[in-house]
């Protein structure tokens, strides 16, 4: 019979690794999570990404012509792969919490020894490959498109930068996702939230255009957009140039990663577990 | 030191005007089964929500084998097994994935034998690849009895645990909760079935709209609060009888409603009734459920 004051490592060698294993365990559970479905985690976001380079890259592509000379589909590409990530990252972390509220299981993760570090890690995390997978994939899918029209393929200017990009950019929305989803009280504020904030975010952080063929003013405007720069980060990494100062882009980046990092912690202590 | 498994200090819990834990302070003795009664909105699932930090205390301490949960959650969170009240779906995930990511949260990612062993002593070993959505009622209580159990807790916390579930599982969970006090485990349990808190459990405590009315062994409750009925039948016509026991008169019979700790030596030297007149003597025991009664109503 147990009546005594154990102290952690007593607790631990009774149980197990506090450490490590929590996270691993919801790391692993995350990533079978969205395995499972993966046709509509991974697939249906590759389909609608090959539209967007049909459409917009092979059909309304030709009759673009940006100012720095570079093909307007040579241009989409970064800003789709950026596209896949933040969205993915993003749904996939909400998407947990959210399904978990209705499900009841939420409260699972608030009556075990998870760490509020360990659960936004390992979500973030598990987002993060979510978006990296549907990332490459369009990637992939857009080196086709490219090869087909210009019957060469994209090499990778700045490989380093291009995945501190797409890792921040990841985090970030996963994170994002955490935030939103705990502080969520139906499935309405969560897809509120990615209609009204981050889509227009998405679009408006140019995906589809040049900064620089926009009016000063809305020069000025984008500029206070964040996602401006997650963008132009993955284009200055794929293709050696961007329209913004890419030192900026680093310090805004990681900023914007703190700043969500606090938020997501917050959101996991103020927020609720409870089931909907 | 023998430390309590759960030590409450004038625990208060409020949620805006309404307070469903009103000052309730108790200590729960180690190995012990301990029952907490009352009607719906008593405030037990708050209680036990408090233990496990799904809520946060209005104010007063809630301890685990002398550790505050508010203070070391992950500590106290590693020492304790949960059984909550309503049942959770798990989505895309089979009975066995389920038990190994929760073993997994308490630190142990390879845990076979124990997650083997729980699948076929609480009969899910033949479900053991179903999705939850594919189990019945009973199946589900069991896998969340699994999941408090797969790190092997020292301190089990079971919030209605039968609740929906047939008589024949009633009984093997009843087994089960006997079984897991056997081998050491303390186990907090909250019911609406008296009969399972009269079986099981050491003491209860009878709570009432936040408040802690009583606590003590079940039978020292049952024998302090309720009463006796004596019901005495004669060969012939009752006899008159002036007696502040009696409680009933029929033509060849009378009923009595004495204290529990009354024999029923004591009631007939005072009645002072002609034996050989005497034809049978009924007695029928207070329950647990009288004792409730009596407490709720006082």
């Amino acid at each position: 019979m147990l009546s005594r004051r154990f102290s952690m490592p007593e607790v631990q060698a009774r149980t197990g690794d506090l450490k490590f294993n929590p996270f691993w365990a919801l790391y692993i559970r995350e990533m079978k999570r969205f395995l499972k479905v993966i046709f509509q985690t991974v697939f249906t976001p590759l389909i609608n990404a090959s539209l967007y380079l049909l459409i917009f890259g092979l059909s309304l592509g030709k009759s673009i012509h940006l100012a720095n000379g570079l093909s307007y589909l040579a241009f989409l590409i970064p800003g789709l792969v950026m596209m896949s990530v933040l969205n993915n990252a993003f749904q996939n972390s909400s998407s947990s919490i959210v399904s978990g509220k209705f499900a009841g299981d939420l409260e699972d993760l608030k009556v075990v020894p998870l760490s509020s570090n360990q659960i936004i890690w390992a979500l973030s995390i598990a987002g993060l490959c979510r978006g990296l997978f549907v990332g490459l994939i369009t990637f992939l899918v857009g080196e086709i498109f490219y090869f087909i029209v210009e019957n060469n393929l994209l090499t990778i200017a700045n490989p380093l930068v291009l995945l501190f990009f797409l890792i921040a950019g990841g985090l970030i929305f996963a994170q994002l996702g955490i935030t939103v989803a705990f502080w969520a009280k139906s499935f309405d504020q969560v897809s509120a939230v990615g209609s009204f904030i981050l889509v227009p975010l998405i679009y408006l952080g140019g995906v589809f255009f040049s900064l620089n063929g926009l009016h000063p003013f809305w020069q000025n405007i984008s500029k206070f957009n964040p996602v401006l720069y997650l963008i132009n980060g993955v284009r200055y990494g794929l293709l050696g140039r961007c329209d913004v100062d890419i030192n900026l882009a680093f310090v805004v980046c990681l900023a914007t990663l703190i700043l969500f990092f606090i938020l997501a912690m917050r959101a996991l202590k103020y927020g609720n577990f409870t089931r909907w | 030191m023998n430390l309590s498994p759960i030590e409450i200090t004038n625990l208060v819990k409020k949620y805006g005007d309404v307070t469903a834990v009103a000052d309730v302070s108790f200590q729960m003795n180690p190995g012990e089964i301990l029952g907490l009664l009352g009607p719906n909105g008593a405030g037990k699932t708050s209680i036990i929500s408090t233990i496990v930090t799904l809520e946060k205390p209005t104010s007063g301490q809630v301890c685990v084998f002398g550790h505050d949960v508010s203070k070391e959650p992950r500590l106290t969170k590693s020492l304790t097994g949960f059984v909550p009240q309503e049942l959770m779906h798990h989505g895309y995930f089979d009975v066995e994935e389920i038990l190994e990511f929760h073993s997994g949260y308490f630190g142990r990612l390879k845990n076979k034998e124990h997650i083997d062993y729980l699948l076929k002593r609480l009969g899910l070993w033949e479900h053991k690849n179903k999705k939850v959505k594919q189990l019945s009622g009973g199946m589900k209580r069991r896998l969340l009895i699994a999941k408090a159990l797969v790190h092997e807790p020292a301190l089990l916390l079971l919030d209605e645990p039968t609740a929906g579930v047939d008589i024949e599982l009633r009984e093997s969970l009843w087994d089960f909760v006997l079984e897991l006090k056997a081998k050491g485990l303390s186990i907090l349990l909250t019911t609406h079935y008296l009969e399972e808190a009269e079986q099981l459990c050491d003491r209860v405590g009878i709570l009432q709209k936040g408040e802690l009315k009583v606590l003590g062994p079940t039978q020292t409750l049952i024998k302090d609060l309720t009463q006796r009925e004596i019901v005495m039948s004669f060969k012939e016509a009752a006899p008159e009888i002036v007696s502040h026991f009696l409680k009933e008169k029929k033509a060849d019979s009378l009923v009595f409603s004495v204290p529990a700790k009354m024999s029923i030596g004591e009631l007939l030297s005072s009645l002072k009734i002609d034996l050989v007149n005497l034809k049978d003597v009924q007695i029928h025991e207070g329950s647990l459920e009288d004792a409730i009664k009596k407490v709720l109503h006082a």
